[in-house]
């Protein structure tokens, strides 16, 4: 496993990836990442959210305005939602999960299909990392969920609803996968820890 | 209009409402670690680790002349700066009511229990030293005015005193120390609803109605401040007098412990 | 001092400090130690410390700062008032701060891709909380790593490092003392993948020869500094990779 640093070479020949550049015919590393070489790309340990369109956000409605609500997605540009397109009335304060739509001129993300959660608790992450969180094949949230029985909503922005089970728990298992996610065994280690805490009851 | 921060804090109201605080007890500091001379520069210095919440502590003497109605004694002068580092709230620029405020206090605290003998910090007519204290937050989690103090007072009592020879401040080689009568911690509680927490952290003070600080030493009660809009009954400031007196034992043997190492 | 006469800063061939001219001071740089910040690192450097953090890229305001093109880049370097080994300091920024604080911004603004996030800030944060000579070097040395652990893409990382001349030898790494009284001060900031020179400021008196002496010498110092960044930026995942192989 090699950590690459910004501004080290990573391929002889100009490809592009995500978190790279590319400068003289050769692709550089832009970020602090690791270099998958088989599947050509870099993964980032420390990164920022670049939204796609489709992705699952959870966000925060920071203002009303007359046509919009702006929500708060703990990203460099804040999200916005239609207000005609919006399913119940929100007010300042109420979490919901959206889908990307768009990103428009200002680079403010466009969100649809937004639903209202209600009580539960946030907690940001480093959005380089949900995808561990997640597991591949949903393995991680799926083991999540069963060992603490919370419901879970992670959004590809780092931000995670959870309401109900033990949310201390899930709160501590998600910051340990945060903390290790570039390291193996680390699905096994997470179900030993909920299995641990089962016993402890 | 509510923060972020409030906002992703309001599961936190719940669960005290119900009587729960994650993590730790009501009543209970998190974790606390201090270290002395972290600044060589600096003729006294700590750090201290409260929680995430880091301050560090600067003291440096300097030839000033006393105040008018005090000829006879040094000065101090405590400032805090709450940088912008330490939080996406803090902002750039000339000390907020907040970073006034909380100098004030740790300066009340230190200044009302006589923890520095300013009388020996007098020269020759005309000239003594002032006692430059400057509270630097480096992390912001909550409670600075307890980690501040705390910080404060550990530098103090291991704070170099510079000499002064022939019109020169002599600041190297065998010098002696400041002079320290007392020690002086602080408790600061944070009511949330209608529950009273200790030492609050970031999270539990962005839902907290009413901030209450209580500095003590072993005798008296030192100084005292309510902050924010919201209220405590004389029921709930007797209480937490009480608490303080209890409470501060343990800071207060953080401080001698340096002082035995 | 209360004496005006310079004193000696080469002493039987060596400097005060015992080291030779080409010889850094000790670094050591941890990366990630203040967390509310969007990246940061805490760094040593002979007897300076000083801490960096990065705040976004968030939302530019005043609005009015906004570029719709790219993130506007802040820096702000500060020293603490208990910073020197003299006496006390006025708090908030001097003269001196500002003008480090721009040179410093100009050397990120070279390397930050802020083409990828229009419309934003990216704070950067230097705080002195001790100081012996070298601190801009030393303040944009650590806002690198900083920068680097919050994923803000980059197209390199830069140190700095100030040289100098004391008598007719040039010399690396000027503490406070060879700061005050050298011939020559150059403190300079490289990108080490280009080569390209960041930062480049000078007082005192050089020959072109000097100068080119005083690049040499600062690239091959670089090569050390570049080392202690990196690892910095490795450390806190090797450590619990280590832990569980």
């Amino acid at each position: 496993m090699e950590i690459v640093i910004p501004g080290d070479m990573i391929l002889d020949k100009p490809i592009h990836m995500e978190n790279t550049f590319i400068e003289d015919n050769k692709t550089y590393a832009a970020v602090l990442g690791i270099f998958d070489k088989e599947k050509k790309v870099l993964i980032p340990l420390e990164g920022l959210w670049y939204p796609k369109h489709g992705e699952l956000v959870v966000g925060i409605i920071i203002e009303e305005r007359l046509n919009s609500y702006v929500v708060d997605l703990n990203a460099p540009y804040k999200g916005i939602l239609v207000a005609k397109y919006v399913r119940d009335k929100l007010s300042v304060g109420d979490i919901i999960e959206a889908t990307v739509k768009e990103l428009d001129e200002t680079k403010t993300v466009v969100l649809m299909r937004e639903r209202k959660l209600y009580g539960g608790k946030i907690i940001d992450v480093k959005p380089s990392k949900v995808p561990r969180i997640i597991g591949r094949n949903n393995t991680m949230i799926k083991q999540l969920t069963e060992g603490t029985k919370s419901t879970i909503i992670v959004g590809m922005n780092g931000r995670i609803w959870i309401k109900g089970g033990d949310v201390a728990l899930t709160t501590k298992a998600i910051l340990r996968i945060q903390e290790e996610a570039h390291t193996s065994g680390l699905t096994d280690r997470i179900r030993e820890m909920l299995e641990k805490s089962k016993k402890a009851e | 209009m509510q923060s972020v921060n409030s906002i992703k804090s309001t599961y936190i109201k719940e669960l005290l409402n119900n009587g729960v605080r994650s993590g730790r007890g009501f009543f209970e500091y998190r974790n606390i670690s201090v270290v002395r001379d972290i600044i060589p520069n600096a003729e006294g210095s700590a750090q201290v680790d409260l929680g995430s919440t880091k301050v560090l502590v600067g003291v440096k003497l300097d030839i000033d002349e006393p105040m008018p109605d005090k000829p006879n004694e040094g000065n101090i002068i405590t400032s805090a700066e709450l940088l912008p580092l330490a939080s996406a709230d803090f902002d750039i620029g000339p000390p907020s009511p907040e970073a006034i405020e909380l100098a004030r206090v740790v300066d009340r605290g230190i200044r009302a229990a006589n923890v520095i003998d300013t009388g020996s910090l007098f020269i020759e007519e005309g000239k003594v030293w002032s006692v430059f204290i400057d509270i630097y937050i480096m992390n912001y989690d909550g409670n600075l005015f307890d980690a501040s103090t705390l910080a404060s007072v550990a530098a103090l009592t291991n704070t170099r005193m510079p000499k002064y020879e022939d019109g020169n401040v002599i600041r190297e080689g065998k010098l002696g120390k400041l002079k320290v009568n007392n020690i002086v911690t602080s408790c600061t509680y944070a009511k949330v609803g209608k529950s009273i927490m200790l030492d609050p952290d970031g999270d539990e003070e962005s839902v907290m109605d009413a901030r209450l600080t209580i500095a003590n030493d072993e005798t008296y009660i030192r100084a005292m401040q309510k902050g924010l809009s919201g209220s405590f009954k004389e029921h709930e400031v007797n209480e937490l007098i009480e608490t303080s007196f209890e409470k501060s034992k343990d800071l207060r043997a953080i401080i001698n412990k340096l002082n035995s190492d | 001092m209360s004496s005006q006469e310079k004193p000696k800063l080469i002493v039987d061939g060596k400097r005060l400090d015992g080291r030779g001219f080409d010889e850094l001071r000790p670094i050591k740089i941890e990366a990630g130690v203040l967390k509310n910040a969007d990246g940061s690192a805490y760094l040593e450097w002979g007897k300076n410390k000083i801490f960096a953090a990065v705040y976004g890229p968030r939302e530019a305001l005043p609005k009015h700062t906004a570029d719709p093109e790219k993130a506007v880049i802040k820096c702000r370097y500060s020293m603490a008032p208990f910073s020197s080994l003299e006496e006390h300091g006025r708090s908030g920024p001097n003269r001196r701060a500002i003008e480090i604080s721009k040179v410093t911004k100009e050397v990120f603004e070279n390397v930050i891709m802020s083409e990828n996030f229009p419309g934003t800030e990216i704070n950067i944060f230097i705080e002195v909380v001790q100081s012996d000579g070298g601190t801009r070097a030393a303040g944009i040395t650590a806002a690198a790593v900083a920068l680097a652990t919050s994923g803000i893409p980059m197209r390199d990382l830069p140190y700095a490092v100030s040289a100098g001349k004391i008598g007719d030898h040039i010399v690396i790494d000027l503490n406070k003392i060879e700061d005050n009284y050298s011939d020559a001060d150059v403190p300079i900031a490289v990108s080490p993948r280009t080569g390209d020179i960041l930062l480049l400021q000078m007082d005192g008196s050089l020959t072109k020869d000097e100068f080119k002496e005083v690049i040499a010498k600062v690239k091959k110092a670089g090569q050390i500094i570049s080392k202690v960044q990196r690892d910095a930026l490795k450390a806190p995942y090797e450590r619990i990779s280590n832990k569980y192989k």
